[in-house]
């Protein structure tokens, strides 16, 4: 909108980006949910570099370690250690000689240990990896489908779009979970099947959204200039038509984030996601059959950890699609 | 309105065709062998082939005369099968397999009677050889002459009558000859039709509703699920119902306190709801619902108090996302003109959103409930294996974990195939409410 103002005077004017940025960051809650997202993202990467650290050296992770004398530690605070350590100081210990006990207990096992004696923490990080390895590498392969044939469908039309129409009513047709499992059965266990699972099932929404956006577009001066100019098809989808929709790729992919880290959850808690490491479906698994033994921190951790990495993400994608594209809000932002 | 439905019907049959023809390719193709992926590896070659002819596997894909068979199998990563080790006088190499004496093709088994195969072989040599088999009709010989450069030659047998078992014999004319380099060696089946094709089985058994047998439990699978079908829609009708009540409740609520407190915090609750993993719920509500505290039976499927606490898991665990989509539903109407008008002339707050919201919202709640009957036939695949509700999710998810492919094929399709349907009658109910939408 171009404010009243007098003919010829210069107005300051913001990119759709830069308006998008600013409205996201004025909202606290948002803010807090992309400090959650980026120290989610530092916990996987971290996790990758000990996962690296120790696959090239050949030894066994920490995470992977079996100790059976540190078996069922409980989180530090609630842990004997840190009481038999402060008795051991007797009673006249000072202060500090007990805080310095305390923090040198939580670095230990700051959220104690599991049935094996591995600690929970660090498995938590690997669990982080994985969870974001899937979101990221599911996008890989289903935002490229969802894109390129959008924008060939929408861009071209007459039968190339009714082929790709067809594609993707097909797709969709399909109920996405068992398809998932099915593919993953097929691929063999392990990630492979995760990824290929979950990507080739879940590019039509995005590819249905491109297209639409596409078709509106097609046949908008601009486009009409660069065919002046001479130029194909091509550099006119990918230079020209693409930047103006891909406000519409960012939406779907923090919007997947979540349900492809929920799938993955699900499918290694089946047994069918990753093998011999630590996930969060495998540690949903493993602490499911210790809770019964009283051994509740590992749950806790685990469920906490995978709702406020999945909340942040539902809220920030929520928050980027009301910045974004008016159109598709919900408008149910508080 | 018929017309409409018929056009719709008509759309509905090349992705039918589409969805059958990925499941095929997921099953048939991509996944391999499915003969060693359920009988393991220490299988012998005549029980994999036994199986496939079981299943319809040994024929080819879509179309064509000629398939493999396990008798003899070649492949491009493999081009000579091991047997060959056995062999005296033969010596493979990378990419070939040298003869230095006479020497017999071992065959992994003695192929069925009266098939007709045919042997390529890609030689070069610079002696004189001689191809010997025995077959249907009795001794036979052909002489391979000397091909510095390689030479191919294809040969008709037909398997069977005295002794004739199809086996091939490479034999040099003397004693002295210079071996024989065998380059590629294949051995394929003819089949009577062409379009007798692992495709067209699948079509047709689909059509006879034949499934085959599940491989843990040797039961038609057709039958196993015939008897799943009725736990899963015990466990899933209600969740079905009670969500769809309880969720256009709240949104009507949300409506109603549009953007003051009760709506937001109604929108807060089921985005914290949304985000909690489906199997923290059913993990948390067994743990401590049945027991710790022991209001519900933990296990088992044996009168309607073992389904309170999975009616009870399902529906909360849905409730987030559904409340905020028919809010949405709501709140999209409630910005419209007529609703403008309806304030405006004084028509009351109830009536507007009960008579004219509601029924305007009627339209894409009907397209999202019809859209999710098909989900009620596979049931909840977690609820029922943490129940131990014999439902076809416990089927699913037992057949995934046992590699039984054939179970695991028939609830894909069967979903499909609703699916694809509750598509075409959501669209006709929404022809029938919609009138605008017949028009375009």
């Amino acid at each position: 909108m171009i404010p009243d103002a007098p003919y010829g005077t210069l107005i300051r004017t913001r990119s759709l980006w830069g308006n998008a940025v600013r409205r996201l960051w004025r909202r606290l809650d948002l803010r807090v949910c992309l400090l959650v997202i980026a120290l989610f993202t530092a916990a996987a990467l971290w996790g990758e570099v000990v996962y690296w650290r120790y696959r090239l050296r050949d030894q066994t992770p920490p995470y992977n370690r079996v100790d059976m004398s540190r078996a069922y530690r409980p989180p530090s605070p609630w842990s004997r250690p840190f009481a038999r350590a402060v008795e051991a100081l007797g009673p006249r210990a000072s202060r500090f000689a007990i805080l310095r006990k305390g923090i040198a207990n939580l670095f230990e096992h700051p959220l104690g240990t599991d049935n094996l004696g591995r600690d929970v923490a660090q498995r938590l990080i690997q669990g982080a990896r994985i969870a974001f390895q899937v979101g990221i590498i599911t996008s890989l392969i289903a935002i490229p489908i969802g894109v390129i044939l959008g924008l060939i469908a929408g861009y071209f039309g007459g039968w190339v779009d009714d082929l790709i129409v067809w594609i993707y009513s097909t797709v969709a047709s399909m109920p996405g979970l068992l398809f998932i499992l099915a593919i993953a059965m097929v691929a063999g266990k392990g990630l492979k099947g995760v990824y290929l699972g979950i990507g080739l099932m879940t590019w039509t929404g995005l590819c249905r959204l491109i297209r639409a956006e596409v078709i509106k577009h097609r046949d908008r001066p601009y486009v009409t200039a660069a065919r002046t100019l001479g130029a194909g098809p091509v550099r006119i989808m990918f230079r020209h038509i693409l930047p103006n929709v891909f406000h519409l790729v960012i939406i779907s992919f923090s919007l997947r984030f979540p349900s492809a880290i929920g799938t993955e959850v699900f499918m290694s808690f089946l047994g069918i996601g990753v093998q011999g490491e630590p996930s969060w479906g495998i540690m949903i698994s493993n602490a499911r059959l210790r809770l019964w033994h009283g051994m509740w921190w590992e749950m806790t951790a685990v469920t906490v950890a995978v709702f406020v990495v999945v909340l942040a993400f539902n809220l920030a994608g929520d928050g980027l699609r009301d910045a974004l594209d008016p159109r598709l809000r919900t408008g149910d932002t508080p | 309105m018929i017309l409409y439905s018929l056009r719709r019907l008509l759309q509905l049959i090349p992705i039918l065709f589409g969805v059958l023809v990925v499941t095929f390719i997921l099953f048939n193709v991509a996944g391999g062998s499915p003969a060693a992926l359920m009988l393991g590896k220490n299988v012998s070659a005549r029980q994999l082939e036994e199986f496939d002819e079981q299943r319809g596997f040994n024929k080819p894909l879509f179309f064509g005369y000629w398939t493999a068979t396990r008798a003899y199998e070649s492949h491009r990563e493999v081009p000579f099968p091991p047997g060959w080790r056995q062999v005296e006088g033969a010596r493979l190499e990378r990419d070939r397999l040298i003869l230095e004496r006479a020497a017999e093709v071992p065959l992994a088994f003695a192929p069925r009677a009266g098939l007709l195969f045919r042997w390529t072989v890609r030689y070069r040599t610079a002696g004189v050889y001689q191809l010997e088999w025995s077959d249907a009709e009795g001794e036979n010989r052909l002489d391979l002459p000397p091909a510095p450069r390689g030479r191919t030659v294809s040969l008709l047998v037909r398997s069977g009558g005295e002794g004739g078992d199809g086996r091939l014999r490479f034999a040099p004319r003397s004693e002295r000859e210079p071996p024989l380099e065998i380059l590629r060696l294949t051995l394929e089946r003819r089949m009577e039709s062409p379009w007798d094709s692992q495709f067209a089985y699948f079509l047709r058994r689909l059509l006879r509703l034949d499934f085959g047998e599940s491989l843990a439990t040797g039961q038609p699978v057709l039958q196993m699920m015939r008897e799943g079908i009725g736990p899963s829609l015990l466990l899933m009708i209600p969740i079905f119902f009670g969500e769809l009540v309880l969720a256009i409740t709240l949104a009507l609520f949300c409506a109603w306190f549009r953007d003051r407190w009760p709506d937001r915090l109604i929108v807060t609750v089921s985005v914290l709801l949304m985000s909690v993993n489906y199997l923290v719920w059913i993990v948390m509500g067994q743990y401590w619902l049945a027991f710790r505290w022991n209001w519900f039976p933990l296990w088992g499927f044996e009168s309607w108090r073992y389904l309170l606490l999975p009616w009870l898991i399902g529906l909360f665990s849905g409730l987030g996302g559904s409340v905020r989509f028919y809010r949405t539903v709501m709140l999209d109407e409630m910005y419209r003109d007529y609703v403008r008008t309806a304030f405006a002339k004084g028509v009351p707050l109830r009536v507007v959103l009960f008579r004219h919201v509601l029924r305007n919202a009627m339209i894409p709640i009907l397209t999202q409930s019809v859209m999710a009957l098909p989900f009620l036939y596979t049931g909840s695949l977690l609820l029922e294996s943490f129940f131990g509700i014999p439902g076809l999710g416990y089927l699913s998810v037992n057949a995934l974990n046992s590699l039984d492919v054939d179970v695991v094929r028939a609830v894909v399709v069967i979903g499909t195939v609703l699916y694809v349907v509750a598509n075409l009658v959501s669209d006709i109910c929404y022809a029938l409410v919609d009138p605008r939408v017949r028009l375009k």
